[in-house]
C-alpha cells in the first residue's frame, strides 16, 4: 500500500515495535538483580513488502517476539553440580553431627574413660586389698559403661533426626513435583497460544534448581516445552503436566523411613541431593560408626571377662564374669554392663591370696593388647576417629571444590542471560532515538496531510 | 557486538569476599585459641596421633602415681631393715661379750636375757604394718607374719606365705615391691630368729656360744643382703619416675605440635587474609558505581 497513509502505518507500527522494546528493556533493568531472571530480547523483524508495480515497497517493521536468551546445556550442568552440592551439605552437616561425638581434639570421646578403666587396675595392683582402689575400679568401670552407652545412644539420635529430614526432603520433593507440572502446564499453554513463556520457564529453572539440591534427577525436554524428569534410577517424578509422589514408609528391617514408589523401595538408588546425602549418614556412616563401638565394647566385655574369670577376689572366690556377658557384637556397646557390684568382687589376685596383685596387674594389661582386630582398644578407637575426621574432611573439601565450579558456572550463565544496565541504557537510547524518529514522520505524514487537505 | 562479558560481578565478589573471612577467621581462631587442630576433620591424622598420646600420658601418670604410692612401702621395709640391723649388731655384741669365758654364770644370765628381748623387738620389727598391711608376710599381708610360737624350733614361726608382688611401672617394665618375710627372717641356714634362740639357750645354759654366736653372723649377712633389694627397688623407682618425667614432657611437646598453632605461621597467615580482604572489599567497593545510564543526559 503506498502513499501517505501507508507512510503513516509505517510509522505507527514503528511505534509500537519501539514501545514494545523500550518495553522489554524497562522489565530487563527492573529484573537486573532477580534471582534466576533471564534476560529478553524483543525480536524485531521486516514487514512482509509489498508490490506496487514493479516497485517493492518495505511495509516497515513488526515486534515479532519476546525472546529469553538461555542457555540450556549450562543450565543442566549447573543442575547437576546442584544436586552433588546438596549431597556434599547434607552429609557434612550429618557427619559433623558424629565427630563431634568424638571430638578428642577438645577432650570429648572414649579416649580417657578406657584409659582411666584400665589405669585403675594398675592403682588397684599398689595395694590389692584397699577398698578404695577398688572402689576406684568400679567408678571408672561404670564410666567407661556410661560413655559407651552415651555414644550410642546420641548416634542413635543423629539417625532418628536425619529420619525426620528424610520425611521432610521427601515431602518437599512432592511438593517441587507438582509445582513443576503445574509450571509445565502453563508453559505448554502459554507456547499453544504463542505467548512468550520466558518468566515461566525461569521460574521452572528456579524450582528444578530447589529440587535438584534435594534429590539426583534426570531431565528430558518434551516438545510442547515441558520437562519429564526423574530420579536417578528413572522414577518418574513429572511427566508433563502430571507429577507423582513418593512414599515414606517404616521399614521394619532397618527401623528406619525409606523411600518408596509404587510400593517398590528406592532408597538404595537416590545417593545425590541433600536427601541423598542424609541417606549416606544415616545408613552407612551412623551404623558403621555404631558397628565400631559394637565391635568395642564386645572385645573390652570378653577380655575383661576371660582375665577376670582367672583371678581370685578379695574371699578368695574364682572371680568370674566382671561384665554381664553379652550374647553378640551386635547392640553390645548400648548392652554393656557390670555383673560385679561389690568392690570385694574384684579379682585382683591371681592366687587366691588377697595380697596377691598379678590378676589386677593382667587386667591392666589388656591395654595393650591386640584385643580387638588385631589392634588395642585405643589404636582401634584412635582409627575411628581418624576415619570418620577423614570422611568429613574430604567431604570439606570436594565441597569447596563444587562451589567454585557452581560459582564458575554460574558466572558463565549471567554471561549469557544476566542483565547488563550498561547494555539496557544503550538499548534504552537506541529505541528512544527509533521511537522519537517514528514519532517526526507522523508528525510529517500529518503535516503533508495537512497540506494536502489545505490544497482543495 | 563482541563477547559478551560477565555484566554483574556480584557472585564472584561476594564469593572472593567470604572466602577471605573464612580464612581470616579460620586465622584469628587458631591465634586465639592456640590450635590449629579444633575437630578431627582438621586434620584426622593428628587426631589419631593425639588420641595415641594422650593414652600414653595417661599411662604414664598412672604410673607415676603407682611409683609414689609404694615408694612410702618400700622405704618404710628399709627403715625397718636398718633397725633389725641395728638390734642383731647389739645381739652380735652380747653374744661376743657372752663368749668371754671370764664372766659368771649370772651375767651370763642377764646376757641371755638382754638377747631375749632384742629377740622380741626383731619379732616386732618384723611384724611392722604399713597402712594396715604386714610389710613381711608376703602377700598374706592381712596375716600377722611372725607369731609366738613354743612349738617350733625357734619359738617363732613364719605365718606369711613365700609370694610377692609386683607393680607395672613401664609399657613392658614391672618392678617387684616386696620380700617374703621368709626370705629375710627365717631362711634356712641364716633364720634370725634361730640363730637368736640358739644364742640365747647357749647363754642359758652354758653351751656353745661361740657356734651360736657364729649362726647369727650368718644370718646378719643374709639379712644385710636382703635389705639392698629395698635399697634397689627404691632407686630404680626413682630413675623411672625421673625417665617418666622426662617422657611426660616429650609427649606433651608432640601434642603440642599435633594441634597447637604455629603462631608465626598463624599470625602471617591472618596479616595475609587481612590483607586480601580488605583488597576484595575495597574493589567491591569500586565496582558497579558507573553505568551507561550516568552519562545519558
Amino acid at each position: 500500500m503506498g502513499g501517505l497513509s501507508g507512510t503513516l502505518g509505517i510509522a505507527i507500527n514503528a511505534l509500537i515495535a519501539d514501545q514494545g522494546s523500550l518495553e522489554v528493556t524497562a522489565n530487563n533493568i527492573a529484573n537486573a538483580n532477580t534471582p534466576g531472571y533471564t534476560r529478553e530480547q524483543a525480536i524485531l523483524a521486516e514487514q512482509q513488502p509489498v508490490q506496487i508495480g514493479n516497485l517493492l515497497f518495505g511495509e516497515g517493521v513488526v515486534l515479532q517476539s519476546i525472546q529469553s536468551i538461555r542457555d540450556p546445556v549450562l543450565e543442566l550442568r549447573i543442575q547437576q553440580e546442584n544436586q552433588i552440592q546438596g549431597q556434599l551439605g547434607s552429609f557434612i552437616g550429618g557427619a559433623n553431627q558424629i565427630q563431634a561425638l568424638f571430638n578428642e581434639t577438645q577432650g570429648v570421646g572414649l579416649e580417657s574413660v578406657i584409659s582411666q578403666f584400665f589405669n585403675s587396675f594398675q592403682a588397684l595392683s599398689t595395694d590389692p586389698t584397699s577398698l578404695p582402689l577398688r572402689q576406684g575400679v568400679l567408678s571408672a568401670a561404670q564410666s567407661l559403661v556410661d560413655a559407651f552407652h552415651q555414644a550410642s545412644a546420641s548416634l542413635q539420635q543423629i539417625q532418628t533426626g536425619l529420619d525426620q529430614t528424610v520425611t521432610q526432603d521427601v515431602t518437599q520433593v512432592n511438593l517441587l513435583a507438582s509445582e513443576i507440572a503445574k509450571v509445565n502446564a502453563q508453559i505448554s499453554s502459554a507456547r499453544v497460544s504463542g505467548q512468550s513463556a520466558g518468566a515461566l520457564i525461569d521460574q521452572r529453572t528456579q524450582l528444578v534448581n530447589q529440587l535438584s539440591n534435594l534429590i539426583g534427577l534426570n531431565i528430558t525436554n518434551n516438545e510442547s516445552g515441558t520437562y519429564t524428569i526423574s530420579t536417578e534410577n528413572g522414577t518418574p517424578l513429572v511427566v508433563g503436566v502430571q507429577s507423582f509422589t513418593l512414599q515414606t514408609q517404616m521399614d521394619p528391617a532397618s527401623g528406619t523411613q525409606h523411600v518408596y514408589f509404587n510400593q517398590n523401595d528406592i532408597t538404595s538408588t537416590i545417593t545425590e541431593g541433600a536427601l541423598g546425602g542424609t541417606l549416606q549418614v544415616r545408613d552407612q556412616t551412623v551404623p558403621s560408626v555404631l558397628n565400631s563401638l559394637d565391635t568395642l565394647a564386645a572385645s573390652i566385655v570378653s577380655s575383661v571377662n576371660a582375665q577376670h574369670s582367672a583371678g581370685y577376689d578379695l574371699s578368695g572366690n574364682p572371680g568370674g564374669n566382671f561384665f554381664t556377658p553379652l550374647t553378640g557384637t551386635a547392640g553390645a556397646a548400648t548392652q554393656i554392663s557390670l555383673t560385679v557390684t561389690n568392690p570385694a568382687q574384684i579379682a585382683a589376685s591371681s592366687d587366691g591370696t588377697p595380697g596377691s596383685n598379678g590378676n589386677a596387674l593382667a587386667l591392666a594389661s589388656i591395654e595393650n593388647q591386640p584385643i580387638v582386630s588385631g589392634q588395642t582398644a585405643t589404636d582401634f578407637y584412635a582409627g575411628m576417629v581418624n576415619n570418620i575426621g577423614s570422611q568429613v574432611s574430604f567431604a570439606d573439601s570436594r565441597q569447596q571444590a563444587e562451589s567454585a565450579l557452581i560459582l564458575q558456572l554460574q558466572n558463565q550463565l549471567n554471561s549469557v542471560s544476566g542483565v547488563s544496565i550498561d547494555q539496557e541504557a544503550a538499548n534504552l537510547v537506541m529505541f528512544q532515538q527509533a521511537y522519537e524518529a517514528s514519532a517526526k514522520v507522523v508528525s510529517i505524514v500529518s503535516q503533508l496531510m495537512q497540506t494536502t487537505i489545505n490544497m482543495t | 557486538m563482541g563477547l559478551r562479558i560477565v555484566p554483574d560481578l556480584y557472585l564472584t565478589m561476594l564469593d572472593a569476599v567470604s572466602n577471605d573471612r573464612a580464612r581470616l577467621n579460620a586465622a584469628l581462631q587458631e591465634i586465639s585459641t592456640g590450635r590449629s587442630v579444633n575437630s578431627p576433620s582438621d586434620n584426622p591424622a593428628a587426631t589419631a596421633a593425639l588420641i595415641e598420646n594422650t593414652a600414653q600420658t595417661n599411662n604414664n601418670d598412672q604410673f607415676q602415681r603407682s611409683i609414689s604410692s609404694v615408694q612410702g612401702v618400700l622405704e618404710t621395709a628399709d627403715t625397718v631393715l636398718g633397725s633389725v640391723i641395728a638390734s642383731l649388731n647389739q645381739a652380735i655384741a652380747v653374744g661376743t661379750e657372752g663368749a668371754n669365758g671370764a664372766i659368771s654364770p649370772s651375767q651370763q644370765q642377764a646376757l641371755a636375757q638382754e638377747v631375749q628381748s632384742i629377740q622380741d623387738t626383731i619379732q616386732n620389727l618384723a611384724n611392722t604394718a604399713y597402712q594396715g598391711n604386714y610389710l613381711f608376710a608376703g602377700t598374706a599381708f592381712s596375716t600377722q607374719p611372725f607369731v609366738t610360737d613354743p612349738s617350733s624350733p625357734s619359738g617363732v614361726s613364719y605365718q606369711g606365705n613365700n609370694d610377692t608382688n609386683k607393680i607395672q611401672i613401664g609399657p613392658s617394665q614391672y618392678v617387684s615391691i616386696n620380700l617374703p618375710g621368709s626370705t629375710i627372717f627365717t631362711a634356712s641356714g641364716s633364720d634370725v630368729f634361730q640363730a637368736l634362740h640358739d644364742l640365747t639357750t647357749a647363754l642359758q645354759s652354758g653351751g656353745n656360744v661361740a657356734a651360736a654366736l657364729d649362726e647369727v653372723h650368718t644370718a646378719f649377712n643374709n639379712l644385710n643382703m636382703q635389705r639392698t633389694f629395698y635399697g634397689n627397688a627404691l632407686d630404680e623407682l626413682n630413675s623411672v619416675n625421673n625417665n617418666l618425667s622426662q617422657q611426660q614432657l616429650t609427649l606433651a611437646r608432640e601434642t603440642s605440635t599435633l594441634i597447637s598453632a604455629d603462631p608465626a605461621k598463624a599470625a602471617s597467615n591472618l596479616v595475609q587474609a587481612e590483607y586480601t580482604l580488605n583488597a576484595a572489599l575495597s574493589a567491591f567497593g569500586r565496582i558497579s558505581q558507573n553505568t551507561l545510564l550516568d552519562f545519558l543526559k
